[in-house]
């Protein structure tokens, strides 16, 4: 029990506790007692620390360093698929409104090893398929006519493989929908026919409950965006 | 107190066993320049850091004697350096360019790509089936590309000089025997193969790998598609023929199989042709694709029988009543590929292919009965020694017997057979020095049992990148070619016919834009000749032939300058003379326009839902030899025009209206003459004009997509 609770101290409370080492006896139990019990409260793994550190260099908008963040954490922690994940997430949507045909493309090239990594992790998982999805539709995004006739059968493909594994996954149902809304607008119908979709959506997530830690539970935000086709 | 003492105790192995180390230093690329955000670490372990704009980077770890640390960048090799700790200070880490990365430069001099991969491919594999003209057969889009020329009776490729013998076509790397349907002369034929299975497709007009031979001008490589997307049927009606396709999927497996009839009867009813037809073209064809996805591996077995039969008076000059020439051929084809790997960075490709043809042909009292026996089985390996240095070597043997019965009411019975076997080997290394320059330099040995003669062939290429948007590449190879089954059923005793190619390409592509110069010399020698009109078996031939072909191939493609426009130029110039066959000199042949110019346009009408292709297809007059005048080969026709339109409308997503028609503005083109083989009383020679067999051609189809997502559809087919 005490070394893992020395082990997830982290250095920079090493440093400090290292030196006052020259201090009286004291004074240095005293400061170790009282740093015990604090770590012994918050214990929190390498993995959270981890974690936590890369979601705030992303949403702090230094997506580069978040990448980093989690592909140190991807090689450290060799059976979780989450950080390859994360990884390919803000690399592809990094790309969404990009001009940059050289840095898509190996962004995108970049994203599909990291999911490749995290679906021999994961088998069969619906969020990896969902993500797949989504680099795909990167892919027709920025050229169409490239991309469009072969990528589009992926895209659907790859929905339909995630919503077989859960049904009631919030981000298969609600950019499955977005999707089809696409193509329902590009080929003269109406897209309004998936707002039902869209709807289903917001009730998977506010029924989504998950306890693996960092597990995705993101796109509830996305909702709104998707509506306005709905609208009018 | 005893506890106090534990934890001073404690604190003390703690502080030493935590002791920080510092690692520390600088990431640069190849030139030196400093590469910021890149991601520096200790393999396995949460220590590391980012570089900042300097490149330097800085971090501690309270890890201990040997690790491994890795430096990783976008568009860069990943760096390792496995070392004490406490050597890991003020590195100076020099990243080498990742040569896969898409920047990187190209081993393209003579090759067209079409495919996903958008780095190499001039053509998307949507262009290769919506291209006006090309009436859903790939070939037809291949021929608006430059270092082609316009031989719109034939159908078959034609480059650079050469004749269409002289391209081979390959399916997943194995040969593909008898690629084209048979027709009778001036009948253009279509590719046997559908286009709904190929998602890849790599066309050379020079320069090629060592690992394909026995073609003096050209090969055609297509791949099969490794994974279809989904369960589906697809249904197409059109105003010449019915076809049908499923496609299947379960497990590791999938399985597509289709049929398509053909009969031209209803339409050459409507529709007046220049042809006496008996009996219309009639076809049934079916293809099966099977693949199954190992762990470390895909095989694929592909199968296509076809049947076909018509019955026609050709005319003739010389024969007041035309030539009866009938045929029915009977085809099989089945082609099974291995691809995988073999152990880390070890790659094996194997595979067979076998084909049996069947030619049952009637020409007026004679009739000819032959059976084509093909086998082709192949070995390839390729080694991955680093980014930097991969190498391909293989070994193939082709088997092919061949037999022939001709009878006629005034000679009775001829028979010839013959067995072509040839073994060959090659190797081919693939080296990049930098992202800036390349080489690929290979071998390749053949012998051939028939003629029993070995020839070794060196290939090689080179391309530089001259700056981020452009490279220059260099080509130069050797190729031999044994003689054909028109030659072979009468004589062995004839040295392969050989070319060898010099090729300078200039590449320029810039979003969306790609601009493609190819300047070229081939030269051709011991071209086989022979003193009659046709090879015949008392014929005398000889390998005395030679020629040489030169030119420049321009093409330019625009995806970006206006708004769902998508077009495509290409520019030809061609000048080659050759002696072969019954040549008496020297002379530029039939097939070999000066000038080939292609124009193809395709745009998308969103309000429409359509898509609107227009190709259009200029080639100056072609060489004919009049007996008229003294020197031989001296005549021109006139140019060649002709404007195709298509035009694919989405009823809905998976129904789609087609209808195409060729030479809209019904130019009056003229191929060829055939001239008398007497004089007339004045003394002059007669001739007939060689023209299409129809002005126009229209196609007008339904195309119908089922499948469970209901948004596929055949807009990739037609």
């Amino acid at each position: 029990m005490i070394f893992t609770v020395i082990k997830s101290i982290t250095s920079e409370q090493a440093q400090e506790v290292c030196f006052k080492k020259n201090y009286t006896i004291m004074k240095t139990i005293l400061i170790l007692l009282t740093f015990l019990t604090l770590t012994a409260i918050n214990a929190q793994s390498s993995y959270e620390k981890g974690m936590n550190k890369a979601f705030e260099l992303w949403k702090n908008n230094t997506p580069e360093e978040a990448i980093n963040m989690f592909e140190r954490i991807a090689k450290a922690e060799k059976e979780n698929w989450l950080p390859y994940y994360y990884a390919a997430q803000i690399h592809i949507t990094s790309t969404f409104g990009s001009k940059d045909a050289e840095a898509i493309e190996s962004r995108l090239k970049k994203a599909q090893e990291y999911l490749n990594e995290s679906k021999t992790i994961a088998k069969e998982n619906a969020e990896i398929y969902i993500m797949e999805a989504l680099l795909n539709t990167a892919y027709v995004a920025y050229n169409p006519s490239v991309y469009g006739m072969t990528h589009s059968a992926k895209v659907e493909q790859l929905y339909q493989k995630a919503k077989a594994l859960e049904p009631k996954n919030p981000r298969a149902v609600l950019y499955h929908a977005e999707w089809k809304m696409g193509s329902a607008k590009f080929f003269g119908s109406d897209p309004k026919a998936f707002c039902p979709e869209v709807e289903k959506a917001i009730l998977y997530f506010e029924n989504e409950t998950q306890d693996i830690p960092f597990y995705p539970k993101w796109g509830k935000n996305e909702v709104k965006r998707v509506q306005k086709n709905c609208k009018g | 107190m005893k506890l106090l003492l534990y934890l001073i105790l404690l604190v003390f192995l703690f502080c030493t066993s935590n002791a920080q180390t510092t690692i520390s230093g600088k990431v640069t690329d190849p030139a030196g320049t400093a590469i910021q955000g890149a991601n520096v670490y200790l393999d396995g372990t949460y220590d590391g850091g980012s570089t900042n704009d300097n490149g330097i980077f800085s971090f501690t770890t309270t890890e201990k004697s040997i690790q491994t640390l890795l430096v990783s960048f976008l568009s860069f090799e990943t760096f390792s350096i496995t070392t004490t700790i406490l050597e890991m200070k003020d590195l100076k880490i020099r990243l080498k360019e990742d040569v896969n990365s898409l920047d990187s430069v190209l081993l393209n001099a003579g090759t067209f790509s079409a495919g996903d991969n958008s780095k190499a491919s001039v053509l998307t594999p949507m262009d290769i089936v919506t291209t006006a003209g090309a009436a859903g057969d790939f070939i037809g889009a291949l021929q608006t590309l430059p270092g082609t020329s316009n031989v719109s009776e034939d159908g078959r490729l034609f480059v650079r000089g050469g004749d269409a013998k002289e391209t081979n076509i390959y399916i997943d790397g194995l040969r593909v025997f008898q690629p084209f349907n048979p027709t009778a002369n001036n009948i253009p034929t279509r590719g046997r193969f559908s286009s709904f299975l190929f998602n890849g497709t790599n066309f050379s007009t020079g320069g090629y790998s060592a690992e394909f031979g026995d073609a003096l001008s050209s090969v055609l490589l297509l791949n099969t598609i490794d994974e279809p997307d989904q369960k589906k049927t697809e249904l197409q009606l059109i105003n010449v023929g019915l076809g049908a396709e499923n496609t299947q999927k379960w497990n590791k497996n999938s399985l597509s199989i289709n049929s398509f009839y053909l009969n031209l009867k209803p339409y050459q009813e409507i529709i007046s042709q220049r042809i006496d037809w008996i009996k219309p073209y009639e076809s049934l064809s079916g293809e099966t694709v099977y693949r199954h996805v190992f762990d470390k591996g895909l095989l694929k077995i592909y199968g296509g029988l076809s049947y076909s039969n018509f019955d026609l008076i050709q005319e003739d000059i010389n024969r007041i009543n035309g030539i009866n020439f009938a045929l029915k051929n009977r085809n099989t084809y089945i082609n099974t590929s291995y691809n995988g790997d073999l152990a880390p960075d070890w790659k094996i490709s194997a595979g067979t292919s076998f084909a049996n043809d069947h030619n049952d042909i009637k020409i007026d009292n004679t009739t000819v009965d032959n059976e084509d026996n093909s086998f082709h089985f192949k070995v390839k390996l390729r080694k991955r020694f680093s980014n930097r240095f991969k190498l391909n070597f293989g070994a193939e043997q082709f088997i092919s017997s061949f037999s022939e019965k001709a009878t006629t009411t005034d000679f009775g019975t001829f028979r010839s057979a013959f067995n072509n076997n040839s073994t060959a080997a090659f190797a081919e290394g693939n080296i990049f020095f930098s992202k800036k320059l390349a080489m690929q330099i290979g071998v390749r040995g053949v012998h051939n049992t028939l003629i029993d003669v070995t020839k070794i062939s060196p290939r090689a290429s080179l391309a530089y990148k001259t700056s981020s948007k452009s490279q220059i590449s260099l080509a130069y190879g050797d190729f031999y070619q044994t003689a054909q089954q028109e030659i072979l059923k009468y004589t062995a005793d004839l040295e392969p016919e050989k070319s060898s190619h010099y090729i300078f390409n200039y590449l320029y592509q810039n979003n969306n834009r790609t601009f493609r110069a190819e300047g070229y010399y081939k030269s051709y020698d011991v071209l086989i000749k022979y003193n009659t009109n046709t090879p015949e078996f008392n014929s005398m031939y000889t390998n005395n032939g030679s020629g040489y072909a030169s030119g420049v191939d321009v093409f330019w493609r625009d995806n970006k300058s206006i708004k769902n426009l998508e077009y495509w130029l290409s520019y030809s110039y061609l000048d080659t003379k050759r002696d072969y066959k019954n040549f008496p000199t020297k002379a530029t042949p039939n097939f070999a326009a000066k000038h080939n110019v292609s124009l193809v346009t395709k745009y998308w009408v969103q309000d429409w839902k359509s898509l609107l292709s227009t190709t259009y297809n200029f080639a100056s007059g072609r060489p004919y030899n009049n007996p008229n005048q003294s020197v031989f080969q001296n005549s021109k026709t006139k140019t060649f025009n002709s404007v195709d339109v298509s035009w694919a409308y989405l009823i809905s997503q998976q129904k789609i209206l087609y209808v195409s028609v060729s030479n809209v503005l019904g130019f009056d083109n003229v191929f060829n003459y055939q001239y008398a083989n007497t004089p007339n009383t004045n003394g002059n020679f007669s001739r007939r004009t060689i023209r299409p067999n129809a002005d126009r051609f229209f196609i007008v189809g339904f195309f119908w997509t089922i499948s469970d997502n209901k948004t596929d559809n055949q807009l990739d087919n037609l």
